[in-house]
């Protein structure tokens, strides 16, 4: 079908927009409409911009000329290689798209997690290790085994880019078969199936109220609570939790460890300047959550973060999947006036003291201009936050399995 | 200094609120008069320019060469014209009434809005989409701005569809190499109208006064 436009394209190139294998040769050829006065030996070609040498040209006719590429390489990008055929002063006539790749390989390491066994979501890897250079569709699958229908997952790239969401209509307590798709211009290729309970791969929001605070004028201790995910009490399911804490400056997270937090204090109280690393003490209070952290600096700001673990769901013994990390709290130790040198940590000083003059800056803030009611210290803590995390350095790595 | 440090945190801070792409901009103050939406929508021209040229380079390495080579100027081929083109005889544009001047501009972004949509549903990567996406919700934001700037000096919105489908008299491209050229010119008659539009507000904002000073904090330049 052509546009109905008043003036005719000035040349014609075919093939147009062929899709081939790499390695591939290929003749294309040009040729001029009646209405433009070119002859065959004045039209070049380039490919990508790049001309193409004469000694692969031939004169088909008076108006229409060829080249001839062998063994050609992947598309350069994936909207395809820009074959096109010039005037004599470089102008274009026509062009093709070239579109030369490979068919795709067998997804693999389909690995899947489900929310508060709402829904589910998978990821999975491209089974190519180079490129297909032709641009690759996922589609993934699922089915109850022993019941009929194919179900195709619809939102993709909600955990990264090769993987997908599905939101609702899903059973328990009944095996699923999961499969993705890949197709190019090329071919298609299936993975292989995986099969799993959504009971198997549950996990829950992190931890909320998440609350660090001092103990008393204790100088190396930090308390820790928090409530459990509200999904939690939906479920017949208990939670296991896990706290990691670090000093603001420093790119290492120290773990700590389960709900009951286990651990003896080993010295270090009271001397101020503690080089042992920090342990937890054990501070159960009833159903709420917490943890006490002991052998910490003084006089420092730390940033926590709790996570959490759903396990014996409907009474199994299996453990869930770990959620995310809560957003870090951040909370300082305290400083006794009479701690000597020797123990300054360079740089925390000086941002406690900007810390306390931002603090009243935003109240002046407050009270004397209008609007702005978002700002205050708590913004500047979430930055600071903000800003250790987009540090690469410190970034920390990503859910356990 | 601290003190100095305090400042530049600040800065940053409001900058962040107040340029937050996907929410409209933050405003300490309360009234917005005409004069302030033409300020806020050249502000907002001035934006989508330097989004546009991150967008633009983006894909058009994603064309590949020549397309994304600086001299590339293709023959623009006997078809419909998609949009109406922002280039305009000087003493024309000079003589334009605040109503015409600001109608063209509205009619032509509501075009390319529906345009870059359609570019969005078949683009290729991730990331392209991702970008498109954003630069369309900051473009839908400039269409509304200047709707807002008409219905505050009492001017009637043009009429047609702005964010309806692809409108009549553009059929699609019969090839995929034609298609690229019509992204190409596309994204340069996006170009042109940011510039043409800078200007148009830039000479409207002279013409109706802003109704108060307020506190205005200039972003950094990223």
């Amino acid at each position: 079908p052509l546009s109905v436009s008043p003036a005719a394209d000035p040349a014609v190139i075919s093939p147009q927009d062929p899709t081939l294998l790499i390695g591939s040769s290929l003749v294309a050829t040009c040729t001029v409409s009646p209405d433009f006065p070119q002859k065959a030996e004045d039209l070049y070609w380039t490919l990508n911009g790049r001309r193409l040498p004469a000694a692969s040209y031939t004169a088909l006719g008076p108006s229409t000329l060829s080249v001839a590429l062998a063994r050609l390489n992947g598309s350069r990008q994936q909207s395809g290689d820009n074959l096109v055929c010039h005037s004599r002063d470089g102008g274009i006539l026509a062009g093709s798209c070239l579109y030369v790749g490979l068919p795709p390989e067998k997804p693999v390491n389909i690995t899947c997690w489900s929310k508060n066994m709402k829904d589910l979501t998978c990821k999975w890897a491209p089974g190519t290790e180079g490129e297909t250079f032709l641009h690759t569709n996922y589609t993934l699958k699922y089915k109850r085994r022993w019941y009929g229908q194919d179900n195709t997952c619809q939102e993709y790239h909600t955990a990264g880019t090769y993987s997908c969401h599905i939101p609702k209509d899903l059973a328990l307590f009944t095996p699923y078969e999961i499969w993705v798709e890949a197709s190019n211009r090329l071919g298609v290729a299936v993975s292989d199936v995986v099969m799993l309970d959504i009971l198997d791969v549950v996990t829950t929001d992190p931890p909320s109220d998440v609350h660090v605070s001092r103990v008393g004028d204790l100088e190396d201790q930090l308390s820790v609570r928090w409530s459990s995910p509200p999904a939690l009490k939906d479920f017949l399911f208990q939670a296991k939790y896990q706290i990691q804490y670090r000093v603001e400056d420093s790119s290492e997270w120290k773990v700590g460890g389960h709900r009951r937090c286990r651990g003896t204090a080993r010295g270090g109280r009271g001397s101020g300047c503690s080089h042992l690393p920090p342990l937890q003490v054990v501070d159960d209070v009833g159903n709420q959550t917490s943890c006490r952290l002991a052998g910490l600096r003084p006089g420092t700001v730390y940033f926590v973060q709790v996570r959490c673990n759903p396990f014996s769901i409907y009474g199994s013994k299996k453990a869930g999947i770990w959620s995310d990390w809560s957003n870090p709290t951040a909370a300082s130790t305290p400083r006794s006036e009479r701690v000597a040198g020797g123990c300054d940590p360079k740089g925390g000083e000086q941002n406690t003291t900007l810390r306390r003059e931002l603090k009243q800056f935003f109240g002046w803030v407050k009270k004397h201009a209008y609007g702005c009611s978002n700002l205050g210290i708590k913004l500047y803590d979430q930055w600071r936050v903000w800003l250790q995390k987009s540090h690469k350095t410190r970034n920390q790595v990503g859910k356990e399995p | 200094s601290p003190t100095g440090d305090s400042w530049g945190i600040f800065t940053f801070l409001c900058a962040a609120l107040c340029n937050l792409p996907a929410l409209p901009a933050l405003n300490c103050s309360e009234e917005l008069g005409a004069g302030q939406s033409i300020q806020q929508t050249y502000d907002l021209t001035r934006y989508l320019e330097h989004q546009l040229r991150t967008l633009a380079g983006t894909y058009l390495n994603y064309l590949g060469p020549p397309f994304n080579e600086p001299d590339f100027n293709p023959p623009r081929l006997a078809r419909a014209e998609r949009v109406p083109s922002a280039t305009v005889d000087l003493d024309l544009w000079r003589g334009l009434t605040d109503n015409a001047r600001l109608a063209a501009n509205y009619r032509a972004y509501s075009r390319l809005l529906c345009y870059l949509r359609v570019l969005d549903s078949q683009v290729g990567t991730a990331e392209l989409r991702h970008r498109l996406a954003h630069f369309c919700a900051s473009l839908q934001g400039l269409v509304l701005s200047i709707g807002g700037v008409m219905s505050s000096l009492g001017y009637p919105l043009p009429a047609g569809p702005a964010g309806s489908p692809v409108p009549p008299g553009a059929p699609a491209a019969p090839n995929d190499f034609l298609k690229k050229m019509d992204d190409f010119w596309l994204l340069k008659e996006l170009q042109t109208w940011l510039w043409r539009s800078a200007k148009d507000f830039n000479r409207l904002k002279k013409k109706v006064p802003p109704a108060m000073v307020t506190l205005r904090l200039e972003a950094r330049e990223f």
